[in-house]
C-alpha cells in the first residue's frame, strides 16, 4: 500500500506553474469555509477563465504558453495580496475565493482582475492582448458547496459566449429569450410576462393631457400601460427595446391611438394624440406604410395625430432615418422632439428639424422653482424652441411652484401630476368634461 | 370618380368612413377571457354565442362543413364548441365577426365569401398537408384575415378596384409592388395593423404583411417563422385549388408564388394532383 507523507500530499495539490493550489484543493477549501458560521460576510466566487489561450499554445508553444499562465497568476496574485485564496482549476482557469460584504465589491475587483489581465504582455517577440471571462457567485445559505464553485464555472462559460472579456454574475447569465435575444433570468420572467400580456392583449393606451397656458386642452399623450402580472412600463418597456419587440408595441400603439385621436375628433375635440415611436420602429424601411395604414385604418385627419421622437433620432444621419423623418412630415402628422435636453442635441441640426413641438426633459423641472441656472436653461430652450416655430412643452410637472416657474420661462404648455396622471380613455373623456 | 367606381362603392365608402376601423369586437374579449380560465365553462360559452341567433347559426353551419371532417351534424352552438374544440370555435368565431364588423354591402359579401372559402380550405389542407406543424385552425384564421385590408383601401381610394384589377393582371411584380406605385400603403400592411388591433398570433401578422412576397416563402431566416411561410404557402395552394375547381382564375399569383409554396410544402406534381383530387371532393360537398 502507498503512503502519501503530509508533505507529498502537499506538493500533489499545488501547481508547479502558477504556486497555486489545484482544482481538488479548491473544492476541499470551499467545502470547509461553507462550514464557518454565517457572519454578515459571504463566502464568494469568482472564476476567471482566459480568453483564446488556446492560440497562445498555438503560436508560442506550451512553454510560451506556460510563461502567459505563470505571468497572469503573478498579477492575480499581486493585485489582490499574496494571502489570498487562489486556485488553478485548469489550463486557462482560475478561481479565488474571498468574503465579500457586498455583491458591488465582488464586481470591483472582478472589474479590475479583468484591467490586471488586459495589460499587454510581451511573449517571444510577440505583444499579447490577453483578455478572460469571469463568472461570479455569492454562497446561497444552504447550499452545497460545490454547486456554489459550478455556478461560478456556468457564469464564466456564459461571459465566453457573449463574446468573452466581460464579467457575468450567476443569475444574471444571459440565456436565449422567445426571439433568441440574450436575457438575464429576471429579465428573461418580464419578457415572457410581456408575451403572454401581448397572446391575450392586455395591453392598452393610458391618455395624460397637456394643458397650455390659458388652460385649454392641447394635446394628451398616449402611454403604453399593461394590465396584468403588475408590470410596469419601466419593466417591460426596456425588454421590448431589447428584444426588438417594441417594434410591434409601437405600431399596435400607433393605430389604437390615432384611433382614440379619430374618436376625439369626432367627440369634437380638436386636440391632438402624442403617440411615442421608438427608435428602432423609426429605423425601419416599412415606417411609412405602417404609419399610412394605421392613419388609414383610424381614418382620421393626420394633423390629429403627433409622434413623439426622441430628439437624438433628429441627429441620425443614416439614410433611413431621414427618409422617414421627411415621409412622416408628407403625411401632415405632427412631429414633436421628445426629452429635449437630456441627448447630445447639435443646435446646428436644430435648425433644419421642423418639429411642431419641442419637449423639455424632466431632468430641467425637478431643479425648479429654486435652481435659477436650470431656469435659464429652461428659459433658452422656451425661447429657442419659439423662434424656430415650435411650440414648448414641459413634463413631468407636479408642483405649482414648478408651474409657475415654467410659465415665468416661457413655456407654452404643462404636462405632469399637477393636472394629471395617465388615465384610460373613459376617464380621460370625463376629465375632458368635467373641465368645462 | 372613375368608372368602375359604383354607387355602391360610394356607399361602402361612406359607411366605412364613418366607423373607421373595425374594432375588435366585445363578443371576442368575452370569450377570451373565459377561454383564459384553468376551466372554461363551456355552457357560459355557449349561453353567449346563442344570445347571438345569427352568430350561432353561422358557427353552426361553419361545424358542419365538409372542411372540418366530422362526418355527424351539429345543431347548437354548445355541440358546435364540443366538437370544434374551444381554439378552433374561438378562431372561427372571430372570423365571423370580423365579417360583421365591415359594413355589409353585396360587394363585400362575395369578397368575404371567398375569403371564408379559402380559410376553410387551408384549415382543410394544413391537416392534409404532411410535412406541416401548421395548425388547421391557425390556418384558417389566416385565410380570413389575410386580406381584410382591401376593404378599407376599397374605402379610402376612389381608384383602389383599377389598381387591384392591375395588381391581379399583372404576371411579373408582387402584388404589393403594384399598390406601392399608386398608394403610400398596400393591403398587406393594412392587414397587418388591423391584425395586431385584434390581437391576433405573431405568426399570424407576419404572415398577413409577407402573403405576397415570393422571397419571403424562399427564405430560411428567422422570422417570420415556418410555420408563417405554411400559412402563406397553404392559403396560396388554397386559392389555387378553388380557382381551378371554379375555371375562374382571377389572379396571377399562383404563377408568381405557386413553384415557391409547392416547394415549401414539400409537394411535387404527382402529389399537387392527389391533393387536388381529394379536394375537389371536399369542395364539391360543400357546394
Amino acid at each position: 500500500m502507498l503512503h502519501l507523507s503530509h508533505q507529498n500530499i502537499q506538493a500533489a495539490s499545488i501547481d508547479p506553474i502558477t504556486g497555486f493550489p489545484n482544482r481538488a484543493a479548491c473544492f476541499n477549501k470551499i467545502s470547509q469555509l461553507a462550514k464557518q458560521p454565517a457572519s454578515e460576510k459571504r463566502l464568494t466566487v469568482i472564476w476567471i477563465g482566459l480568453d483564446r489561450f488556446k492560440r497562445v499554445n498555438e503560436s508560442c508553444g506550451h512553454q510560451g504558453g506556460d510563461l502567459l499562465i505563470f505571468q497572469i497568476a503573478s498579477r492575480l496574485r499581486d493585485r489582490t495580496g499574496h494571502h489570498t485564496l487562489w486556485f488553478r482549476m485548469a489550463g486557462d482557469e482560475f478561481v479565488h475565493l474571498s468574503w465579500a460584504e457586498d455583491p458591488d465589491q465582488t464586481e470591483k475587483l472582478a472589474s479590475a482582475l479583468l484591467d490586471e489581465i488586459g495589460v499587454p504582455l510581451a511573449l517571444n517577440n510577440l505583444t499579447l492582448h490577453p483578455t478572460a471571462s469571469l463568472g461570479i457567485a455569492a454562497f446561497e445559505p444552504g447550499e452545497f458547496p460545490h454547486a456554489c464553485l459550478e455556478r461560478a464555472d456556468h457564469a464564466m462559460q456564459s461571459a465566453k459566449r457573449a463574446g468573452g472579456n466581460r464579467i457575468v454574475t450567476s443569475g444574471k447569465e444571459l440565456v436565449p429569450g422567445r426571439l433568441g435575444i440574450r436575457l438575464a433570468q429576471d429579465e428573461l420572467q418580464i419578457e415572457n410576462k410581456l408575451h403572454l400580456a401581448i397572446d391575450h392583449g392586455k395591453l392598452h393606451l393610458q391618455y395624460q393631457p397637456i394643458v397650455a397656458a390659458d388652460g385649454s386642452l392641447l394635446s394628451v399623450e398616449a402611454l403604453m400601460r399593461c394590465n396584468s402580472d403588475q408590470i410596469s412600463p419601466g419593466e417591460f418597456i426596456p425588454i421590448a427595446e431589447k428584444t426588438g419587440l417594441i417594434i410591434r408595441l409601437g405600431e399596435w400603439s400607433l393605430l389604437e391611438g390615432a384611433t382614440f385621436a379619430r374618436r376625439l375628433q369626432s367627440a369634437g375635440q380638436k386636440s391632438s394624440v402624442s403617440i411615442n415611436i421608438s427608435r428602432a420602429q423609426f429605423s425601419m424601411p416599412h415606417f411609412p406604410q405602417t404609419l399610412h395604414a394605421a392613419l388609414l385604418c383610424a381614418n382620421v385627419a393626420p394633423e390629429q395625430v403627433e409622434l413623439e421622437l426622441t430628439e437624438s433620432l433628429f441627429m441620425d444621419n443614416s439614410s433611413i432615418v431621414q427618409i422617414n423623418l421627411r415621409a412622416t412630415k408628407d403625411t401632415g402628422v405632427r412631429i414633436s422632439i421628445d426629452d429635449f435636453g437630456t441627448g447630445f442635441s447639435c443646435l446646428a441640426t436644430l435648425k433644419d428639424i421642423h418639429a411642431n413641438k419641442l419637449k423639455i426633459d424632466r431632468a430641467f423641472v425637478v431643479a425648479l422653482p429654486h435652481d435659477r441656472r436650470a431656469f435659464s436653461v429652461v428659459s433658452a430652450i422656451a425661447r429657442l424652441g419659439q423662434d424656430l416655430g415650435m411650440l414648448v412643452v414641459a413634463e413631468g410637472v407636479e408642483s405649482r411652484e414648478q408651474a409657475d416657474a415654467l410659465l415665468e420661462a416661457g413655456v407654452h404648455a404643462i404636462q405632469g401630476y399637477i393636472f394629471a396622471r395617465p388615465m384610460p380613455e373613459d376617464a380621460l373623456l370625463k376629465w375632458i368634461r368635467n373641465r368645462k | 370618380m372613375t368608372p368602375h367606381h359604383s354607387a355602391l362603392e360610394t356607399q361602402l365608402e361612406i359607411s366605412l368612413n364613418k366607423i373607421g376601423i373595425p374594432p375588435r369586437p366585445a363578443i371576442l374579449e368575452t370569450i377570451s377571457a373565459e377561454m383564459k380560465k384553468d376551466e372554461p365553462d363551456i355552457n357560459h360559452l355557449s349561453a353567449i354565442i346563442s344570445a347571438d341567433v345569427a352568430l350561432a347559426a353561422s358557427l353552426i353551419s361553419i361545424t358542419n362543413s365538409p372542411y372540418f371532417g366530422f362526418r355527424g351534424r351539429v345543431h347548437t352552438a354548445r355541440e358546435a364548441l364540443m366538437v370544434l374544440g374551444l381554439n378552433v370555435a374561438s378562431k372561427a368565431i372571430a372570423g365571423l365577426v370580423m365579417r360583421r364588423a365591415f359594413p355589409s354591402s353585396p360587394h363585400l359579401e362575395r369578397f368575404w365569401d371567398s375569403s371564408a372559402r379559402i380559410a376553410r380550405l387551408s384549415g382543410w389542407l394544413a391537416q392534409r398537408i404532411r410535412n406541416s406543424t401548421l395548425r388547421a385552425d391557425d390556418a384558417y384564421t389566416f385565410g380570413l384575415f389575410r386580406d381584410c385590408g382591401i376593404p378599407i383601401l376599397i374605402s379610402r381610394f376612389p381608384d383602389y378596384p383599377n389598381i387591384l384589377k392591375e395588381a391581379n393582371q399583372d404576371a411579373l411584380r408582387s402584388f404589393t409592388d403594384i399598390e406601392d406605385q399608386s398608394l403610400p400603403t398596400n393591403h398587406a400592411v393594412i392587414g397587418y395593423v388591423l391584425a395586431q388591433s385584434w390581437w391576433l398570433s405573431e405568426e399570424t401578422i407576419l404572415a398577413i404583411r409577407r402573403h405576397h412576397d415570393v422571397d419571403t416563402l424562399k427564405s430560411t431566416s428567422i422570422p417570420p417563422s415556418i410555420n408563417s411561410r405554411h400559412m402563406i404557402a397553404v392559403s396560396q395552394l388554397a386559392e389555387y385549388l378553388l380557382q381551378k375547381h371554379s375555371g375562374l382564375s382571377q389572379t396571377q399569383e399562383w404563377a408568381k408564388l405557386g413553384p415557391a409554396c409547392l416547394q415549401l410544402l414539400n409537394l411535387n406534381n404527382e402529389g399537387l394532383d392527389r391533393v387536388m383530387a381529394e379536394a375537389t371532393e371536399v369542395i364539391e360537398i360543400e357546394n
